[in-house]
Order: structure tokens, then sequence, then C-alpha cells
């Protein structure tokens, strides 16, 4: 085979791994706009916001440590522990919940009934708000996440692929990070048991009536209140783990909160209400920008990532509107 | 095998009637609505309104348009709070409700345009109408611990039965937004029955229908209240169709009660053939 | 088994016998509150020896008749045995009969106990009750609604079965007198009557003895190798001998398994559950089959029309030829593997087809494009003919040798004739008793050396295979001397999933004219599709966009029939859509489906004379039968449009099915 044909090969794959990436987000995302029709500008920042709170719980960070030092004149930064990290990550999940039950008390509460762009502006508020409490809480310093995920190049990999290349073509295999392996794994395990929940549980069935049909969902005695808190927490819950496997990659920064963006174009992909969807969506993005950068990338001096997800977007808006799978638009007679 | 088989009937009489009733003797009054008033901003919806309902009748409530029969029915469900007058339901006094708290309360009920979960199936509609009944908690569920599987089998067995006595076999597996309008509203009567309410509310069940669907309906209501006993309440604004399966029907017009008797004497009643004929109120 | 068939001479010994040496393995299955629960052959025999003494204690006596009203209930089939094994004879009636039909056939049976399925079946007794002063008790099945009534005369059938499980409980030699009872019945006696639908007059009672039903199902199981390890799906009316012989006759002589569907509705979704590997089926079930596939791809998506297009002609050129072990070049091979993968095998696991081993189809003639639509998708499907009065079997269509528009070859020990007015006649060990109560209808059906004549005109071609034109009486000539066979045109309209059923006129008039119904589920769908707003079939049957579509279809059956000699001059010259569909109810369907021709001719009599006047519409009323019984008046004005006809093409001799 030649060495080309299997550098794609190797950037299809890639692109596979970052597209699992933006699911995750993008996943967070639907969940809450099927249940509560509201597209939560903040679910970036509450995958950021987990995984400094993940973090932080880890090293045993003291929270609101500048604050209690400026008032105080103290000068704590660290309890002196550090937390093992299948407890951090319990500990962070309890935070995601108390952070969603705060959610629905404080702003979704007042705004029932509201029109979607009131609701809209209200999660943005949220995002900067959450954003400045993440800085405040544990600090704006670039953080690294570790919670013991393999990482670095699949060796395996490379040995099996080694011999596929021609002889001297200079092919050293196929690599692939080993995180991104276990983040797909991770991800296809959080798809498949919300599927399994949402098929075959009492709450998950409420969830779905929720989505379908507020005032039918109330007549059979299901509280939208506590439903809403649900999504909320399952939200975070799922932005926690695509904080994780982001942060484990690229370290636990700012532009964490920047991927929420990207996951904009896979849901005009996938379409704002469906679960595969946002998966499928979130692949293409994710091989169409790598394949794009490898094959014009060069011929246009590249940085291609930056844009090509929103142009993809661009025409789907224009051929297809409702996306891959959203709800098709049927006028029935 | 044969143990399971026989006396089915039986089995779902006692799982699909109502529980909170259960110290009520049939013919015993279940609800009681006493001089009840209802004003949205100044405009009167219902004036000084009093009837009861017994357990296990059939008691329509009609009226010609905009006689006040859907505040009625909000009003008897909890939905709306009269600024006069009292609701008494099961021997107890009915404070203010929160709307999902309506349906725990032994009430159940049905919509005049139907709300159905489009996208669900018929069985996952019916299912999520057991909804009050199943108990275990997010955590269990989340990782399916035995309680929550067997109250699921528990809770899917009821739904057969419900399946089975509305005939909706075929359409089990259908997302209900793709059935016709007759069947949305059977499976929306299985989905109110699966609350085994004390009282079960319809909200003009045969709105729409054609005279063979109406038949079906009024055979199903008809069954329904024979085979469980179930307490029905129901508004139309046709009578005719209503006279024949009500036990006793309380006549509204302009939001006041203008008959209540059985369906012969209300026929005979003079305000309610003028109410109906379109006589003119001085 | 045919040393053994000497002692096992009736059905209630083949139970015993099938209990002994199946035991443990399934006989039955029913789906019920969702799911199939199963019995196995000890169990059944279980369930209806109890049923049987309990049916015992009621005064069921040799000689006793017991109607059974209802569908395809696993007690309602106990009930066969039960009564046989009491020395009584099991009388099924169509479940869907009107009141008076159903009535007439109680009476007519002297049926003195009857087995109902529900309420909507005891309902329809109770209210003749006055009637049949020889109805002694009625048992039912199904308890929802009845529990109210009055239980002087009614049992339910848990208590009837309880009561038999009491007595053998109390009395030790019950079973053995059961037993006893059992062994006395002989061959020849009267096994069950079954009454004919008949298109014209007063239903018959074809008296069918044990030997009959025995012989043919028995030839039956050797014919296609039937045995215990089939599942077939019962689903037919009880009261028809395809569902006699297929699931109670065939079913205990074979020893298989016999599934009962949830209800009338789910049958699609039972039947892929189950898969049956035997199928039986009249030409409309495979018609309907098909509509629905054909709306199903009409929805779906292009790529997936187009593959479906383009595999079905694949299917078309080589499948056929493929199931009969013909030569198919190699390209087409694969391209037929390739479509079992993507469309084939995933459309027959869609009808439930998956492990069908053969199936048959029967009750009258198939559309030949149907026919091999089927085949070419890989299903074993054949052609039987056959009669109520052969208990079932005449011809069949053996493995291999199919041809669309044959019905097979003679069944194991059976003989044919074809007499001089063309009028099929055959003997066989099948051959009913006689018709119960009705002397003269035996003498002119049955001759003294035991030949029947079927009524239905054909002949027997080179391969020795028979070709049913028409019913013998319905073949017509129109004014000018051409030839007018009825059903062979209506068949051709059939074929389009847009037409439900047709109803072809000429005999003794000028010109061939038709009535159409519409099939409101395929025609609905394009309606839908194509923004068409209707409130009902009247509507919809009137709109002129469903004119069109239907005329371009008669235009089709014209060209189609220019092409062949004969049938050239019964081209259909004007048409209609009526304005209701034809309805058993109504008196225009036979409770198979078949159509009365003679009756419909007379009930719309104005459109009739429409179709052979020069006027462009005519209004009717018609008078409607509810479902309860109610009456009440339909009213249209329908449309009459008119046809181009196309010279004979004499020089275009049809091509005979070229053999595999």
């Amino acid at each position: 085979m030649s060495a080309n044909f299997l550098y794609t090969i190797e950037v299809i794959l890639n692109g596979l791994m970052a597209g699992v990436m933006y699911s995750l987000v993008a996943l967070g995302f639907v969940l809450i706009f099927k249940a509560s029709g509201i597209f939560n500008y903040a679910q970036g920042v509450m995958a950021l916001f987990a995984a400094m709170t993940l973090v932080g719980i880890q090293q045993g960070q003291v929270p609101f440590a500048h604050l209690i030092n400026a008032a105080f004149g103290t000068k704590i930064h660290h309890f002196g522990w550090t937390v093992p990290a299948l407890m951090a990550i319990l500990l962070t999940l309890v935070v995601m919940i108390l952070f969603a039950i705060l959610v629905e008390r404080i702003v979704l509460k007042h705004l029932v009934n509201q029109e979607p762009i009131i609701l809209f502006m209200a999660t943005i508020g949220l995002a900067y708000f959450m954003e400045g409490m993440g800085d405040l809480m544990w600090g704006s310093e670039l953080k690294t996440l570790d919670i013991g995920l393999p990482s670095g190049g699949s060796l395996w990999l490379e040995e099996a692929t080694v011999g596929w290349g021609a002889e001297g073509s200079g092919f050293y295999g196929l690599f692939i990070d080993k995180l991104d392996i276990v983040a797909t794994g991770v991800a296809l395990a959080l798809v498949i048991s919300l599927t399994l929940f949402s098929q075959y549980t009492k709450t998950g069935r409420a969830l779905r009536a929720v989505a379908d049909d507020h005032q039918a969902a109330l007549s059979v005695g299901i509280s939208l209140r506590k439903i809403w808190v649900i999504v909320w927490a399952i939200a975070g819950f799922v932005a926690m783990v695509a904080g994780i496997m982001w942060g484990a990659k690229s370290g636990v920064q700012f532009s964490l909160s920047l991927i929420a963006l990207k996951a904009l174009p896979v849901l005009i992909l996938g379409g704002f209400t469906s679960i595969p969807g946002a998966i499928i969506g979130g692949l293409i993005i994710g091989v169409g920008e790598k394949l794009f950068e490898f094959s014009i990338g060069p011929m246009i001096g590249g940085a291609t990532e930056n844009w090509f997800a929103y142009v993809l977007a661009l025409v789907f808006l224009i051929f297809r509107p409702q996306g891959l799978f959203g709800d098709k638009i049927i006028e029935r007679v | 095998m044969t143990t399971t088989q026989s006396n089915s009937a039986q089995v779902s009489k006692s799982v699909i009637s109502g529980r909170a009733s259960a110290a009520i003797q049939p013919g015993e009054e279940l609800l009681r609505v006493e001089n009840v008033s209802l004003a949205f901003g100044g405009v009167k919806a219902l004036t000084d309104i009093s009837f009861d309902i017994k357990k296990g009748e059939v008691r329509a409530i009609i009226g010609p348009n905009g006689a006040g029969k859907s505040s009625m029915l909000n009003v008897i469900n909890g939905f709306y709070h009269p600024q006069e007058g009292e609701v008494w339901f099961c021997g107890k006094k009915r404070r203010s409700l929160k709307p999902h708290q309506i349906a725990h309360q032994g009430i159940a009920r049905t919509f005049q345009n139907i709300a159905l979960f489009k996208g669900m199936s018929t069985l996952d509609n019916i299912m999520t109408g057991r909804f009050t009944h199943m108990r275990t908690n997010l955590l269990m569920q989340a990782i399916w611990r035995g309680a929550a599987e067997r109250e699921e089998i528990e809770n899917r067995q009821v739904a057969e039965e419900i399946i089975d006595f509305l005939e909706i076999q075929a359409i089990r597996k259908t997302p209900v937004g793709r059935l016709p309008y007759g069947l949305q509203k059977r499976v929306e009567l299985g989905r109110a029955l699966a609350a085994q309410p004390d009282l079960l509310l319809l909200d003009e069940p045969m709105a729409g229908m054609n005279i063979e669907e109406k038949e079906d309906m009024s055979r199903f209501i008809l069954d329904v209240n024979d085979e469980f006993g179930t307490t029905i309440a129901l508004i139309e604004h046709d009578m005719g169709v209503v006279m024949d399966i009500s036990d006793r029907v309380v006549v509204l017009d302009y939001g006041k009660k203008i008959g209540d008797g059985t369906p012969t004497e209300v026929r005979s009643n003079q305000a309610v053939v003028d109410a109906y004929l379109g006589v003119a109120h001085d | 088994m045919d040393t053994e068939s000497k002692a096992l001479d009736t059905f209630p010994k083949y139970l015993l016998h099938s209990a002994e040496i199946y035991a443990q393995r399934p006989a039955m299955r029913h789906k019920n509150y969702g799911v199939w629960q199963s019995w196995s052959w000890a169990d059944l025999l279980d369930e209806i020896r109890c049923y049987s003494i309990g049916l015992q204690q009621l005064g069921v006596q040799p000689g006793s008749r017991v109607a059974l009203v209802g569908g395809n209930r696993p007690r309602l089939y106990w009930t066969f045995a039960a009564v046989q094994a009491l020395g009584a004879v099991p009388v099924p009636v169509y479940s869907e009969s009107v009141a008076e039909e159903m009535q007439y056939v109680l009476e007519h049976a002297e049926a003195s106990f009857a087995m109902c399925e529900d309420q909507e079946q005891v309902d329809k007794l109770l209210s003749m009750a006055d009637d049949l002063p020889n109805l002694k008790h009625i048992v039912y099945d199904e308890e929802r609604g009845l529990r109210d009534y009055d239980h002087n005369r009614l049992h339910n059938f848990s208590n009837v079965q309880q009561q038999g499980r009491d007595v053998l409980a109390a009395d030790p030699e019950a079973a053995q007198r059961w037993l006893d009872g059992i062994a006395a019945g002989r061959g020849e006696e009267l096994c069950v009557m079954l009454y004919t639908s008949g298109t014209t007059g007063r239903p018959k009672g074809v008296m069918l003895s044990y030997d009959n039903v025995l012989v043919s199902s028995i030839n039956g199981n050797k014919f296609d190798n039937l045995d215990h390890t089939e599942e077939v799906l019962a689903y037919l009316p009880l009261a028809w001998v395809g569902d006699h012989i297929f699931s109670y006759g065939q079913f205990l002589t074979a020893g298989y398994c016999v599934c009962c569907p949830e209800s009338a509705e789910t049958i699609d979704v039972d039947r892929r559950e189950i898969a049956p590997t035997y199928f039986f089926a009249p030409p409309r079930v495979f018609e309907n089959l098909l509509t629905s596939i054909m709306v199903r791809m009409d929805d779906a998506s292009s790529l997936k029309r187009k593959m479906f297009a383009y595999f079905m002609d694949v299917a078309q050129r080589s499948g056929e030829t493929l199931l009969n072990g013909g030569k198919v070049g190699l390209a087409d091979r694969l391209l037929y593997g390739l479509g079992n993968l993507l469309v084939y095998g995933p459309l027959r696991n869609r009808l439930g087809m998956t492990r069908l081993k053969v199936g048959y189809t029967a009750g009258e003639a198939i559309g030949p494009e149907i026919f091999s639509f089927y085949r070419s998708l890989g299903m074993n499907l054949k052609q039987l003919y056959g009669q109520t009065e052969a208990s079932v079997y005449v011809t069949a269509q053996p493995d291999g040798e199919i041809y669309p528009d044959t019905v097979g070859t003679p069944s194991i020990d059976v003989e044919l004739s074809i007499d001089d007015n063309g009028e099929v006649l055959y003997r066989s060990p099948g051959v009913f008793m006689g018709y119960y109560k009705n002397e003269e209808a035996t003498r002119s059906t049955k001759t003294e050396d035991g030949w029947v004549r079927t009524g239905d005109a054909g002949f027997i071609d080179g391969n020795g295979h028979l070709r049913i034109i028409d019913r013998a009486k319905d073949v017509g000539k129109l004014n000018d001397g051409s030839m007018f066979p009825p059903k062979y045109i209506e068949n051709k309209l059939k074929f389009f999933p847009n037409i439900k059923e047709a109803v072809a006129f000429g005999d003794g008039r000028d010109h061939s004219a038709v009535f159409i119904n519409i099939d409101l589920v395929s025609v609905g769908n394009w309606a839908e599709r194509n923004n068409i707003a209707y409130a009902s079939y009247q509507e919809l049957a009137n709109h002129p966009d469903v004119y069109k579509t239907i005329q371009e279809h008669v235009d089709q059956v014209n060209r189609d029939l220019s092409k062949e000699e004969l049938m050239a001059g019964a081209q259909i010259r004007r048409f209609l859509v009526l304005h209701k569909e034809l309805d058993a109810d109504d008196g225009e369907l036979t409770r198979t489906q078949k159509v009365r021709r003679s009756f419909i001719a007379e009930r719309y009599e104005p459109l009739i004379d429409a179709l052979y006047s020069d006027r462009t519409e005519q209004y009717i009323k018609t008078e409607v039968v509810f479902e309860d019984g109610r009456r009440g008046e339909l009213a249209a004005t329908v449309k009459i449009g008119d046809m181009q006809i196309y010279d004979a093409a004499a020089d275009q001799p049809q091509p005979l099915q070229a053999s595999a």
C-alpha cells in the first residue's frame, strides 16, 4: 500500500478520534435542547468548569483561595492532601448535580414559558458567570489533568501496521494516541448507557415524555422542574466526561470552553434533537477538518481547522436545515 | 401456565381500579363541588355551581360551546382554583395543587385535542401513564438494580392488560404520532387508565370522530366503567351519544348550572332544551 | 405410518398418540399480553381432557352438535378434539357472519352447544336464542363484559374445564372411561361439518368423516414432507376447510406446532416473530402483503427505492429459475446472491417467511405477477386447487413444476376427469359423505360412483397440469359471440396495488364493463404524499386524479387483453369506481371475500344501466349495514370512465411459460 494512502487512513482515524470529543460536547447540548428547548450556550463552560473542579479537588486545592487570602490576608492554597482520581470524579459529579439544582432554582424556574431567545441569553449569562466562578474558585492558570488515563502513541498499533507500508516508504505504522482510543470507548459506553436508560427506565421515559409534550407530561404526574434538574445533571455529567477527556489531552485552560463553539456546527449537521445525529455530526466534522487540513490545507496556507467546520455547517444550513437526523419538517394536511 | 392464563380479567379489575377511594363504597359521593365560582379577570366562567360525582358512575357535564365545561373540568382536577366555593375529593377538602401533583391524587384525564407523546410508542405512552405508580429512584434505575427491573416488569404487565383491554395490540410498538385520530384517542384513554385513577376525566372524548369511532369510544367508556368500576366524568357538547352512556348529567350554560339529573330528566328539562335550541336569554 | 393409521382412525386417537411420542415438544402457542405462551403436547392433552370431561358434564354426548364461533384461539381449537373425543360433532361457524346467516347454520346443524370466543359472539347467539330451541349451553373463552350475564346456560371456559378436572380428581375411573370413549370412535364416522359459504343460496353443510379428513391430511403431509418440526400460524377462519386441514388435521397427524396470533390485527407482526415453515393463504393475503410492501417502498428513500427496483429486476430474471433448480448465468447468480443479502432476505424477514419450507395459495386464482413476485424472492409458494367437498386437496403443484397459470397435478390418491362442457370432476378418499339434510344437492354434486362436480371450467394441459378458467357457469359470451371470462379480467385489474376489488360485467351484453374498488391503504398513501385531502373512502374514490390513475390501469389491462387472441373481444369499454367498499356485511362479498357478482349486479342496477348507456355519471342510493347490524343509507353520484379499445393482435401468440 502506498504511504500516502496509509497516511490518509491515519488522518481519518485521528479525525474520528477528534470527532468523538466534539460529539461528547454536542451530546450535552442535545440532551438539554430536547428536554427543555433551551440552547445551552454554557455547555462548553460546564465542561471547563467540571475539569477545573476535578483538578482542584484532586490536588486538594482550597476553593476561593485567592478570595479568602485577599480578604483575610492568609496564604493558604492547598489543604495539603490529594484525593484519589475516582473519588475526585465522584465529588465533581456531586458538584455538577448541585450546580444543576441551582440552575433550576435560580434561573429556569423564573423563566418558564419565556421565549427561546431569552432562555438562550440566560445561558450566555450563565456561561460567563461560570467562567468567572471557575477562575475564582480554582485560579485561572493552566492546569494539567491526570487521572491515570493512558496517553501517548499506541505502540502496539504502530507495530501491527508498520509492515503495511511499501519497503523504504518511511512509513512507521499508524499513529493513534491511546487517550483518543480511551475517549472513544468512554463515549461509546456513555451513548449506549444513555440510550438504555432513556428506553427502559421510568425516569428515561419521563425525560422523553417531557421532551415530547410538556402538558401531557404534567398530566401523568411528571414534575417538569425535577426533570430539568435531572437533565441538567446528566448534561453536567456528560460535560464532565468531555472536560476530563479534553483536559487530559490538552490541559485545562480557557480555550477548552471554546470547543463548545465547535459543537455548534456539529449540531447543525446532526440536528439539534438527535442523539445519533450529535455523534455522527461530531465524527463528520472531526474527519472532515482533519482530511481537509491534510489534503487542501497545504495549498492555502494551513490552519483550515479553525474555520472548516463553520463553512461545512453553512453549506448544510442551505441544503438541509433540519440536519442529518433532526426532526423532519412535515406538513400534514 | 394454565393458571396464569385464566381469570386475567379479574386480575386486572383489582389492578386497574383506583386506591385512594378504596374506603368509599360504590354509589357514595366521590367528589363534591360546592358553590364554585370562577372568574378570569372579571369575566365570569362559572357561577355558583354545585354538584357531586358518585363512585362508580358515569357523570356527564354537557352544555353548548362556551358554557364553561372546560373550566369546570379544570376545577375538578385542581388545575384551576375557584375564587369561591370548595371542592371535596375522597372526603377531603382540596388544597391548592401544582399541575404535576394532580395526577398523584388519583385523577387522570384525557384532553380535547389529544396530548400524547407523539414520538413515543403506544406502549411507552401507556407505561408513562404508570409514572405515579413507580417508586424506584433515579439511582436505582441508573445502575439497574433488581428492584427497578422488577418494577418495570410489573408495570409492563399492567400496561399489557390495558393494551389487551383496548384492543390495541397491533399498534403496541407504533409511534403514536403515526396513528389515525381515533386510535390516538384510544391510546390516550389507555394512558389515563394506566394511572389506575379513582376518577377519570374525559375532555370531549368523541370530538372530531365519525359515527363508528364514536360508537367504539362509547363502548370502551362503558367497558372501563363496567370492568374496573372506574368513576368517569366526561364533558361533551354533543348531547346524543352522551345521553346513552351516562348515569347522570349536569348541564351548564353561560357558566351556570341549568339542569342536573338522569338523561331522561335532563332531556325533558325546558331550560336545557332552550339552551340547546339557542333560545335568547333575558 | 400406513400400518399405524389403521389403528389411528380418529383425531382424538391422534391426540393421544402425539401426546405420547412428542410429549414435551411444543404443540401450540398463543400470544397473550405481548408474550408467546406455549403448550407442550402433554399439556395439550391435559387441557383437552379436562375440558372434554367438563363438556360431558354439561351434557355433550355422542352425536351432539357443537358450534364453534370465534377466531383462532387455542381454546377453540381444543374444542374440536374435546368434542370429538365424546363422539360429538364440531360445527365451526364463520364468526363474522351476520346474525341471520349464523342463525341459519346453527338451526340447520341442530347445534345444542356452542363455544364462543367473547362477548360479541355470545351476544349474537343470545340475540337469536329464541329461534334456536336446540341450543342448550354456551361456553365462552374471554370473560370480559360477560360477568354480569345470566349464567344459567352460559359458562366460562375455565369453569367448565375446572369441573372436568374435579371429576377426574374425584373419580379414578373417569380418565379410563374417557379413553374408552375415544377408542370406540371409528374412521367412517362423521368428523366435522363445514358450512360452505356458497356464492348463491343458503350455505350447505358438508359432512366429512374422519377417514376423509385424516387421509387428506396425511397425504398433504406426505406430498410436502411435513413433519413435527413445522411451525404454522393459525389465522384463517376456523370454518374454512383450508384452516381445518392446516391448523387441525395436519397439526394432529404431523404433530407440528400451531401458533395463534394475538389478535386479527397483529398477524403481520406475529408472523414475523414466528416465521412459520408452512403457510397457507388465499390470494388476497398475498395481494395485501404485496400492497403493503409497495406502499413502504413508495415511502422509502430514493436510494432504497432504486435498489429495490434494480434487484427486483434481477429476481424476476433469475429468481424463479433458481428456485426451480434451473441454470442461471454466473453474473446473474452473483447478483441474485447480492440481492438476497440486500433486498430479498430482509424482505422475507419482514414478511415472516425466513424459514418458509412451503407456502400455498388456494381458494381463488392468484394473479400470475403476484405469484411470480413471491417465488422470485426465493419463497417456495405453490398453488393448490381444492374444495371443502374434497377435504381440500384436488390438485397441487409439485416442487419444481410450478407454472403460474396452472393449479398443478392431481394430489395423491385423486383422480381427475373433464366432462363434455369443460367442467372438472374428481374422485378421492377425501370426497365428502354428503350435504347435511340436503339429499338433492348431494345428488347433483356427487355421482353414484363417487365423482364430484367442481363447478369450475378447466382443462388439463400438455404437462398434465390442471388449468382453471373460471366458474363453469360464469364464463359467458358477449353479444358479438366473443368469450367473456369475468374473473380473468378482474384478476388482471386486481394486480394493481391501487385496485382492491373489481367486478366485471358482460355476459349477454354488448361489451365488458367493470366496477372498481380502490385500495384505501395504497391510494390513501398516495393521496397523503400528494397533499390530497379526503375524509372518506367515498370522497377519495371520486377524486379526479384517482379516476385518472385507475383509467391508466384499466388501459393497461385492455392492452394486455388485446394481445390474447381469445380475450381481445373482452376489453373493457367503460368503468366506474364504486362509491363504497364492497363488504361481506352487505352481502356483496362472501365470507371468504369472493365477489357475489349477481347480487352486486342487482344491488347496483342503476350503475350497470349507466355503464351500458352513454351517461357520464349516475346518482345512486345504497342501503348499508354497519358492523353492529344497524342500517343506513349512502348516496353518491358516480362518474363513469370511457376506455380506448385496441385491435386484436392475433399474430402475437402468448408464449407458454418456459419450463425450467
